[in-house]
């Protein structure tokens, strides 16, 4: 009994450290989703107001009077699914070989492959706009996704499931006739579908958040993200509160979303990312 | 029997023929460009390609003579220096009270995990507002205690520490989470044999937790050190490497050489010494764990 009530009076100073520190993250959070919708002479009151007095969406409007924003939603979802979703189907079908195949070279391209993963892309980026440049993509979705699609952490992690998987599955297609993509493709990926969704949802987190490479390879205010799009809006107009409120509260929901429907996935992949890098 | 034989044959072309499109993406968009930093590097060249002009290691002499980069390097090192302990410390401390799987640490966990979804983007407009000068909530708490208002998005000196408090607020969740999971793998087992040697917590912590995520304290220090030195995003969208250049990091100065002046060649002289730096630290740190792999 006593060992217990001096648990609980321990406990008391951490769930209040822990709880504090929640709120140093949701209360900006939920604040900037409140203040999105206040009129202006309410975000830069004095005092500062937490809830809102009346609701408006003069700040979406302004928001879109000022920057191509549908674009940029556009632009942000075409960059962040079709740069993960064929890029872990590509890694995906090189990570199978690499863990189901014996062949030549095996070995020095997988240490080729990890070896890329060392390559910081701020080291990377002046060469890579200029051949993307120089390929004509300048401004276009190419030039956009494509340097993004071969990611050796992925093949790294699609390596690792694959591996795990009992030889007598593929054997199984073999005697069936099916080929050898068709193993692949039927029978060994649909196993391996927690690690593909959660790379899918990391990597869609990721572009959407990714700030550098659009703002390097796009110029045109039609083709910017929304990260970069409302960064550049931001800081060219440091008195548009709202609007800016409105752009962050845009481009945060829909991330906000996965998180909540797909939290084990961002949590099993980071994890699994650390505890096997 | 031809069917087996094209089996065969399909056994030893297929797998090439399943790593053939990473291999050439890699190729190109990875490797390639490692050399060209090199190349380019060696030229006076801007995006255009005209007039390009060789000068040998000339872009390096100035580099090592240009007072812009010793800053940022002063100030990347300086953020190295500050985050990464802070980042690993709190990190370590928040995950021994959240191994547990009960609820209340599982609502916590998942929302020091939730900047996760917050681009840097987001998390400048949110902070830059609670800070503002004028009419941010902090500023008007520090009124209310007696403090005068302080300017925490343009002093040189206190930027900095603002910047990096924002990043740490962005990551620590992550680093949080990734010990956690490592902390669960620890066979309870030691820690019920500890207890037995009558161990206390901080005792079991030492003998038993650090060396049972040491490898994932190695990932996490190796990775926070490298991250460190890539530190542009939260610089581009609050202060652009200001008040006075307190905040332009390595990469925020390879940033303005090459996009803002146009001289391709002189910033990839600068994106190279990163890209050794970076080496050698990789290299540091992974001889040390394997030093450390062999004690154990």
């Amino acid at each position: 009994m006593n060992k217990k009530i001096k648990k609980t009076v321990l406990h008391i100073p951490v769930l209040i450290g822990l709880t504090f520190i929640a709120l140093i993250i949701l209360v900006p959070i939920l604040w900037m989703f409140i203040s999105s919708f206040k009129p202006q002479h309410d975000i830069i009151s004095y005092p500062p107001t937490f809830f809102a007095k009346q609701v408006t969406l003069e700040n979406f409007i302004r928001l879109a009077k000022r920057v191509k924003i549908l674009y940029f939603v556009k632009n942000s979802v075409i960059y962040a699914l079709l740069s993960t979703i064929p890029s872990v189907l590509i890694c995906s079908i090189a990570g199978y070989a690499f863990a189901r195949y014996k062949f030549k070279g095996r070995n020095i391209l997988f240490i080729l492959v990890l070896a890329t993963m060392m390559i910081p892309f701020q080291v990377i980026m002046i060469p890579l706009f200029l051949i993307v440049s120089n390929l004509k993509m300048y401004d276009t979705y190419w030039g956009l996704i494509l340097p993004k699609i071969a990611a050796a952490i992925s093949i790294f992690m699609m390596r690792s499931a694959f591996a795990g998987l009992p030889k007598e599955l593929e054997e199984a297609g073999r005697i069936d006739g099916e080929s050898e993509f068709g193993i692949y493709w039927k029978i060994m990926l649909p196993q391996v579908k927690a690690t593909f969704v959660t790379l899918v949802v990391l990597g869609v987190n990721g572009a959407w958040n990714d700030l550098m490479w659009p703002l390097l390879i796009t110029g045109d205010m039609k083709m910017r993200t929304l990260s970069n799009g409302i960064a550049m809006f931001v800081g060219t107009d440091t008195s548009e509160h709202g609007p800016a409120f409105a752009g962050a509260f845009i481009s945060i929901l829909p991330m906000l979303l996965l998180y909540i429907f797909g939290q084990r996935y961002f949590v099993e992949g980071t994890v699994t990312s650390g505890l096997k890098g | 029997m031809i069917k087996a034989k094209n089996q065969r044959l399909s056994m030893t072309f297929m797998p090439y023929l399943f790593i053939a499109p990473v291999i050439i993406l890699l190729f190109v968009f990875n490797i390639l460009p490692l050399l060209s930093a090199f190349l380019i590097s060696s030229f006076d060249v801007s995006t255009s390609f005209n007039h390009a002009r060789f000068l040998g290691l000339g872009n390096f002499t100035e580099v090592l003579g240009d007072a812009r980069f010793w800053n940022s390097l002063k100030v990347t090192l300086k953020w190295t220096a500050v985050e990464v302990p802070l980042q690993v410390i709190l990190a370590l401390i928040l995950s021994t009270l959240l191994t547990e799987n009960s609820v209340s640490n599982k609502i916590f966990r998942s929302v020091f995990f939730l900047p996760i979804i917050c681009s840097a983007t987001v998390t400048s407009i949110m902070w830059k507002m609670i800070l503002h000068s004028n009419v941010g909530y902090v500023t008007y708490l520090l009124k209310i205690l007696g403090f005068g208002s302080i300017n925490f998005m343009n002093s040189p000196g206190l930027t900095f520490y603002v910047i990096l408090f924002m990043s740490i607020w962005k990551t620590f969740g992550i680093s949080t989470i990734i010990f956690v999971g490592a902390m669960q793998n620890v066979p309870k087992s030691l820690y019920e044999a500890a207890e037995i040697d009558n161990a206390g917590k901080l005792r079991q912590f030492y003998d038993v937790t650090l060396p049972g995520i040491a490898p994932t304290m190695w990932f996490i220090i190796m990775t926070r050190l490298i991250s460190s030195f890539q530190v542009f995003d939260i610089v581009y969208t609050t202060t652009g490497g200001g008040p006075n250049f307190s905040t332009e990091t390595l990469v925020s100065f390879i940033y303005t050489r090459a996009f803002e002046v146009n001289r391709m060649g002189y910033a990839s002289a600068v994106s190279v010494c990163l890209f050794i730096i970076i080496l050698v630290i990789t290299i540091a740190l992974y001889s040390g764990m394997l030093k450390q792999e062999k004690e154990l």
